[in-house]
């Protein structure tokens, strides 16, 4: 399906929607291309291919709405799924902030100038993908001879192509590429076995890292991660690493949506131009930032991409708003709608950057003198209503402003509001490796357990 | 309900041949295709989803969505490889398109052209859950009128209750799995979910309570009494929370309540011995069968036979039977969750634990319904047992480091006990344990096995399935608790 023969089809399924009685309506398409090639222990453990698409049809009867969603593409099909989705929003109550964004009338084309799609597709044979991932895997096992055993590595590269149509007249698509390498190995040395992993991605085939560099940081990850100890239960600062940082960042940034401020769901309720973080803190949302992995010309109802910041200087200057949660506390549309295919637009964001600060990751670390390295995070003990925040974490103990030795089975807690206030120092290490981009984050206090 | 499991699976294929005209001629060529001397096994999985979600905030429903999925996975399995290949566009010519994209793994020329005799199976095992589609899937008045009966319910339970939210999804899956030993297998799997939360306020504090509940059953029994359980569950738990103080830290005796606190089970243990991470070694359980890996007082088991539960099957995603496994038997490791690929590659039977997302994903070894069977102690005693420790009732999701053993699970409601007493209703806070020695520390199991209310899913390598636990209430000595106090 090239991008006139989805956009029509769009039109057709919206068009259709109003002569069965619908008085607004929007919709969405979305064509995946996906393989995956794992290797494991220097042999070929899985290809796989998904090509797939599905569509997502939103109705609006005056105020109320209902959503319908296929992977059926026949006309046939779609019509009689057009009518079901009228007839669903007979039912459902009318609610007087429902609607399309009303942005009005615009036509978006996929835009070489965000730096997200790699044209033409570069084509790259079986045997390629198949050695990129072996020479991953093998880079990992030659790092160390404790490298003993592996969960394998993989190429993946992705193309999604996602096109949005509605009745005021909005029509646009977007579309990106993907690569991907990833290693997961296990370092095993008398009793102790831990395993870990690394990845790299880009829009490009062509700035995708070496293979050897993605496998030798699996592989010291691993290592570095043997015999690990539990420290005492303790009140110690906290320097999150970079990877986990971001964790902490969309913690918050979940809770700076609308959704959750009218429903009194969120620990920042009632706090724009308020302090949310220490003073060091300054957080944007760019949207078209050239390469970016949430970067998008316009979001999921159609309303066009602009960047803003969200914290600057710990203060909170915006919450995240779609159209429906924009209308219902008397704001409007920030461009945050997100949207899947068989639901509802909610808030999400496109790419989170936190500024960066002057020092690096070791300086930060010779300053906290004693405390704990966060490397890695599990559980959900994240209440975004109060703020209480309880996690499984691993890490390095750190003594004299020195790493001294693994640590694992520890639990770290502290509320999100009192933790980000108390962020002592940003470090400059920030990378842009996913849609969330943090440097590492230097934490004054938190409680920790671990033994007695 | 009257329909055995002969008759439906029969109508299920039946479906899929008037739907997408696969009958059995073009389903024994295209996996004839597939055949070759090294290839040890394929197969095609049909499916077939509607699913219809209703959901309501402030009073009203605002939002209903009604979802198809169909698609076919073709997977063909060569050694330790695996090829998969999906196509939503359900033709012959797609069919052959993608066993010959899944066909790649092996590296040897096309395949044998003959075509494979196909045997729908005639296994005659009592459906689990006869539940048709106008019993689960009832016009959406009637699932209107539960959830304003869930917001009045919530709403009348105490007057500090601020916000209530509910929704409700029906789903109705059909699959049809064929597999290159010529076996055909289908079923038609119900599924219903209910979810009420609420939040309450008092004095500018604010606090969620949630209850889900559910399983692959008809709509009618979602409604009534266990709504208005739901609702009041959501506020008590609500109202509990306002109430809740920092909780103490470090490592300390737990008590767990029974039922959905089994998600310990799930993931100390089973995804531990889930048979492709043993197969790798790359599990804490690996070469570990016949070890002790619990305290005698613990049998576990898994089981996906029991009737109309949210983790049950009446056959896995790869056609295989489901069963009772023992994993566990007076604290002694007994087996492995295994699928078809990793019990052949194993050399063991398959435990029907091969399960799927969708067809858009190759199956996986997968628990079921984790259970830890009941003990001797009463369950008063159990908590009275505890000089200083937290006594935890409720749980949101848990994680587990497969190598490690390392896991958590983190505390929705729960209590500090001091002499025996409960003191105080605590924050939230997260559990961690390592998986291989957690059980070695159950000191008392109580006479209580409860099963959960019908709401765990289960994620693992990016493919949810629903599952089941079950647990009676068991002291643990020293699991490591994440409190702020």
């Amino acid at each position: 399906m090239n991008d006139k023969e989805a956009l029509d089809l769009l039109s057709f399924v919206v068009d259709c929607a109003k002569t069965s009685g619908a008085t607004s309506a929007d919709a969405l398409l979305i064509v995946s291309d996906d393989s995956v090639v794992g290797v494991r222990k220097g042999e070929v453990e899985k290809i796989q291919r998904t090509r797939s698409r599905g569509m997502g049809l939103r109705v609006f009867r005056g105020h109320s709405q209902a959503i319908v969603s296929t992977s059926d593409m026949d006309r046939k099909a779609l019509e009689s799924l057009v009518r079901g989705a009228v007839a669903m929003a007979e039912e459902t109550q009318p609610d007087p902030f429902s609607g399309l964004p009303g942005t009005g009338a615009a036509h978006v084309v996929p835009a070489a100038s965000l730096g997200i799609l790699e044209e033409p597709f570069p084509e790259i044979s079986q045997e390629e993908r198949i050695r990129l991932a072996t020479e991953t895997e093998k880079a990992a096992f030659s790092e160390d001879p404790r490298i003993q055993n592996s969960e394998g590595a993989e190429f993946q590269s992705t193309s999604v192509r996602s096109y949005l149509v509605n009745t005021d007249g909005f029509s646009g698509g977007s579309a990106r590429s993907l690569y991907g390498l990833s290693c997961s190995v296990i370092a095993r040395e008398d009793d102790s076995m831990e395993r870990d992993y690394w990845y790299e991605q880009s829009h490009f085939f062509r700035h995708l890292p070496h293979p050897e560099e993605v496998g030798r940081h699996a592989g010291r990850r691993a290592i570095s991660r043997l015999h690990p100890r539990r420290p005492k239960t303790t009140t110690c600062p906290v320097l999150f690493d970079a990877e986990v940082a971001r964790t902490l960042i969309s913690h918050m940034v979940g809770a700076l949506s609308g959704y959750s401020l009218y429903r009194n769901a969120t620990y920042l309720k009632d706090r724009e131009n308020t302090r949310v973080a220490s003073s060091g803190v300054t957080i944007r949302e760019d949207p078209l930032l050239p390469g970016g992995f949430g970067s998008r010309p316009f979001d999921g109802e159609g309303v066009l991409s602009r960047p803003k910041v969200l914290v600057e200087h710990g203060i909170l200057k915006t919450y995240l708003f779609d159209a429906y949660s924009g209308r219902k506390t008397g704001r409007s549309s920030t461009g945050n709608a997100s949207r899947s295919l068989g639901d509802a637009p909610h808030v999400g964001v496109s790419n989170i950057l936190v500024e960066p600060g002057t020092r690096s990751k070791d300086e930060l670390l010779h300053d906290m003198k004693r405390g704990l390295y966060v490397t890695e995070l599990i559980g959900f003990g994240v209440n975004q209503v109060t703020g209480d925040y309880s996690r499984g974490a691993f890490g390095f103990w750190v003594e004299d402003g020195e790493i001294q030795f693994p640590v694992s089975e520890l639990t770290i807690a502290g509320n999100l509001d009192d933790m980000f206030q108390s962020i002592v120092e940003v470090g400059n290490d920030r990378r842009i490796r996913s849609s969330i981009s943090s440097p590492s984050l230097l934490l004054e206090n938190m409680r920790i357990g671990g033994n007695g | 309900m009257d329909k055995d499991q002969k008759s439906s699976s029969l109508e299920v294929m039946k479906f899929f041949e008037s739907r997408f005209g696969a009958h059995e001629r073009i389903l024994g060529e295209t996996l004839g295709s597939a055949m070759g001397h090294q290839i040890d096994d394929a197969d095609l999985y049909f499916e077939y989803t509607t699913a219809e979600s209703l959901s309501l905030e402030e009073g009203m429903v605002k939002k209903g969505s009604r979802h198809v999925s169909q698609g076919v996975g073709a997977r063909v399995l060569a050694g330790e490889k695996t090829g998969y290949a999906i196509t939503e566009e359900i033709r012959p010519e797609t069919l052959q398109e993608i066993v010959r994209t899944a066909r790649a793994i092996s590296l040897v020329g096309d395949g044998a052209k003959n075509a494979l005799h196909l045997v729908p199976s005639r296994r005659e095992s009592a459906s689990l859950y006869p539940v048709t589609s106008a019993e689960l899937d009832v016009p959406l008045p009637l699932k209107k009128e539960l959830l304003l009966e869930a917001d009045s319910a919530a709403r009348s339970t105490d007057p500090r209750v601020v916000q209530v939210m509910a929704s409700v999804t029906t789903e109705m899956k059909s699959v049809m799995v064929v597999r290159r030993d010529g076996l055909v297998s289908a079923d038609r799997l119900p599924l219903i979910r209910v979810n009420v939360t609420v939040i309450a306020e008092e004095n500018g504090q604010r606090q969620t309570g949630s209850f889900g509940y559910g399983g692959r059953i008809p709509f009618a029994e979602v409604m009534g009494e266990p709504l208005r359980h739901a609702a009041r569950e959501a506020v008590r738990q609500a109202i509990v929370n306002l109430g809740a103080r920092p909780c103490p830290t470090g490592t300390m005796p737990v008590v767990l309540g029974p039922g959905w606190p089994g998600i310990l089970l799930h993931e100390a243990i089973g995804h531990g011995l889930e048979g492709d991470f043993n197969r790798k070694g790359t599990s804490a359980f690996s070469g570990r069968i016949g070890e002790r890996v619990a305290s005698p007082l613990c049998t576990v088991i898994d089981d996906g036979t029991l009737p109309h539960r949210r983790g049950s099957l009446n056959v896995d995603d790869e056609g295989t039977p489901t069963q009772r496994t023992v994993l566990i038997e007076k604290g002694i490791l007994k087996g492995y969750l295994q699928d078809r690929h990793n019990a052949r590659l194993m050399g063991v039977p398959p435990t029907g634990n091969g399960r799927r997302e969708s067809y858009a994903h190759p199956p996986m070894p997968r628990m079921t319904n984790t259970i830890m069977l009941s003990g001797e102690s009463d369950p008063e005693e159990i908590v009275r047992s505890l000089d200083k420790g937290l006594y935890a009732v409720n749980f949101g999701g848990g994680q587990v480091d497969i190598t490690s053993g390392k896991f958590v699970f983190s505390t929705s409601e729960a209590y500090w006990v001091e002499n025996g007493r409960i003191q105080y209703p605590v924050r939230g806070a997260t559990l961690i344990g390592n998986g291989p020695d957690a059980l070695t520390r159950v000191s008392m199991v109580g006479n209580d096995l409860r099963l959960d209310p019908g709401v765990g899913t289960c994620g693992k390598d990016g493919q949810s399935v629903p599952v089941g636990v079950g647990l009676p209430t068991i002291r643990v000595e020293d699991l490591t608790v994440g409190g702020t106090a």
